[in-house]
């Protein structure tokens, strides 16, 4: 049910990633076609691609970036004993859901507040109207909210199954190209 | 020190050093700052997505990442080994120079050395390896090595992180980035010719002169990438920002209208792939900007300033220093956390001591960039060891000497800046 679940949400994470970058490319030629071409900037590109761009983070970290893929340093972790893995992958969790946790509501209040401040550029397709900072801003309550329950549910499987396994080789071997 | 500052260290350091993601550290820590310190908890957040929203430089870093992984998909690679087997295979150790040259041009067009290893460096072992011609260990050595070059030459992913943290023009940078980039090249190539007399490397049998136009004119549109990016940023027609996208459709006309070696399918998993690159890296990336609040916040700037000031020490000792402060950091952290989290830090003692902020820039980055091929934590040896399965025990027994080289390189840089800053100023940078 939950692996149905997780697939599900995977696959829907992933269109919407790909989306957003192809989305983040296309506003950027845009930008560079109006001011170089048409000698004319559209003025809201810049703004929808920074939007863009913070979703990007946020979502992609939120619903798509596995534990393995973050930057992380393992040496440590992956060096030690079984029983200190699992000493330490208890701690990791439980500090990131509590802390995570103790930060949320205030930081859902600063995100509701930016409603006040709006785009200066972008508008809504429909409506003509600017968008609150408020929405834009949002994505990173959906990453808190994701990142608490994902570290519950870590913090569940590691008392039922145990630490997992660390291989550094395997895990770079999805090649994640970031220098 | 206060209370605040204790417990955000040991919360940074405790849930980063059992393996928690860097970013998500720097979050955590941050937030328990902010309670102990009594403000308010919601200022992480803050500094994040603020930091994310207004950096335009930024928007290079998801560009950069996906025109680095389309040009890995297509052909690009395959005809640009081929350009470099022609002109340089002829030599005393051939392949070993197609393997550094190839890694030149391919820096010129991408801003990441581990879409260089896993691209180029992959199909050349192959090509080093075969008939048992290279040792494994020494093919994915001086791949590792050549690969390091990637970042340094223009367009340059760790470069635009430098210029966020510290303030530069990521323009000048990318100029100052060129001679260096040459220098590791041909000290490189040195070696390559040293060892390959020593232990009597094959050589390729030399591409006949007549078939080098047809080969040129194969490799011309790939090529063609660095020249457009240059003359795109220098001759005022774009930003380095806009010329990440430039390169990144570039990359896709060649691989899917000229080459038509990318499908839509595989165009669909080279951007999922690249969001997750993007949003990893920038996470940590915003956690940077909640680390500089608080960093300015305590004033560890003014802190160490006086503290230097009360040492005596001279620019050049400083700059020793770091270099060998990098270096060691560089054994066992990941390149962007040594940018983005440590750099910073030494980047006010800079500003007092009068030492250059380009010059420091190409400084740190290539010694980052060396810190990829260090055991035990090198990430580019990871890369080769997961594409072509050749063990770190084999890579490792040779990469000493790439590494030594490397370091003579650098050596050169840190005692000559003037070598690093002639390009800049001539295009208007003020020292």
């Amino acid at each position: 049910m939950i692996n149905l679940f997780q697939k599900h949400v995977n696959r829907i994470a992933r269109t919407i990633a790909a989306t957003l970058l192809a989305a983040l490319f296309i506003t950027f030629l845009l930008q560079i076609f109006s001011r170089y071409v048409l000698h004319s900037p559209f003025g809201w590109t810049l703004e929808l691609c920074r939007i863009l761009w913070v979703w990007i983070v946020f979502l992609g970290s939120a619903f798509l970036v596995q534990e393995k893929d973050h930057v992380t340093f393992n040496l440590i972790y992956s060096s030690s004993s079984f029983k200190a893995r699992y000493i330490m992958s208890i701690v990791s969790a439980v500090a990131i859901v509590l802390i995570m946790g103790w930060a949320l509501l205030p930081t859902i209040d600063y995100i509701d507040w930016m409603k006040i401040r709006k785009t200066a550029t972008v508008k809504f397709p429909l409506t003509g109207d600017k968008i609150p900072l408020s929405y834009v801003f949002s994505v990173y309550g959906i990453f808190m909210i994701s990142i608490i329950i994902f570290y519950l549910f870590k913090f569940i499987k590691i008392l039922k199954n145990g630490p997992s396994e660390f291989d550094q080789s395997k895990s770079k071997l999805r090649t994640i190209v970031k220098y | 020190m206060n209370i605040e500052l204790v417990i955000f260290l040991i919360t940074l350091f405790g849930l980063a050093g059992i393996g928690t993601p860097v970013g998500y550290s720097i979050i955590s820590a941050s937030i328990m700052y902010f309670t102990f310190g009594d403000l308010d908890v919601a200022l992480a957040g803050e500094k994040i997505l603020q930091g994310l929203y207004k950096s335009f430089v930024l928007l290079a870093v998801p560009l950069f990442i996906t025109a680095a992984n389309i040009m890995n998909a297509g052909t690009i690679t395959d005809r640009l080994l081929n350009f470099c087997i022609a002109v340089v295979g002829r030599f005393k150790g051939g392949l070993g120079h197609v393997n550094v040259v190839a890694s030149l041009i391919f820096s010129g067009m991408s801003g990441s050395a581990v879409a260089d290893a896993a691209g180029i460096g992959k199909i050349i072992i192959g090509m080093m390896t075969k008939d048992g011609r290279y040792s494994r260990g020494y093919a994915a050595a001086i791949t590792a090595a050549s690969a390091t070059i990637g970042p340094i030459i223009p367009p340059s992913i760790p470069m635009v992180l430098y210029s966020v943290i510290s303030d530069t023009s990521i323009g000048y940078l990318f100029l100052a980035g060129i001679v260096p980039g040459l220098i590791m090249g041909l000290v490189l190539m040195i070696m390559n010719t040293i060892i390959a007399h020593k232990r009597n490397f094959a050589t390729e049998p030399p591409v006949p002169l007549k078939k080098l136009p047809k080969t040129t004119i194969r490799a011309f549109p790939a090529l063609l990438m660095p020249a457009i990016l240059l003359y795109g940023i220098y001759g005022g027609v774009t930003t380095p920002t806009e010329a990440a996208a430039i390169a990144a459709l570039y990359a896709l006309f060649l691989t899917g209208v000229l080459y038509k070696s990318v499908s839509f399918k595989s165009l669909y998993e080279i951007l999922v792939d690249s969001a997750k690159s993007s949003a990893a890296v920038g996470v940590v990336i915003g956690g940077a900007f909640i680390l500089n609040y608080i960093v300015i916040t305590e004033n560890i700037p003014g802190l160490m300033t006086a503290f230097l000031q009360d040492i005596d020490i001279s620019p050049f000792t400083f700059l020793l220093l770091v270099n060998v402060i990098v270096l060691l950091l560089g054994c066992f952290l990941d390149a962007t956390t040594i940018i983005l989290v440590i750099i910073p830090l030494f980047i006010p003692i800079c500003k007092a001591l009068g030492i250059d902020l380009i010059h420091f820039g190409v400084l740190v980055v290539v010694n980052s960039m060396i810190g990829l091929i260090t055991p035990p934590y090198g990430i580019l040896l990871f890369v080769i060891n997961a594409v072509t399965g050749i063990t770190l025990k084999e890579m490792i027994s040779e990469i000493w000497i790439f590494i030594l080289v490397l370091l003579f390189a650098l050596g050169i840089m840190i005692l000559f800046p003037q070598l690093i800053l002639w390009l800049p100023e001539m295009f208007g940078y003020k020292v």
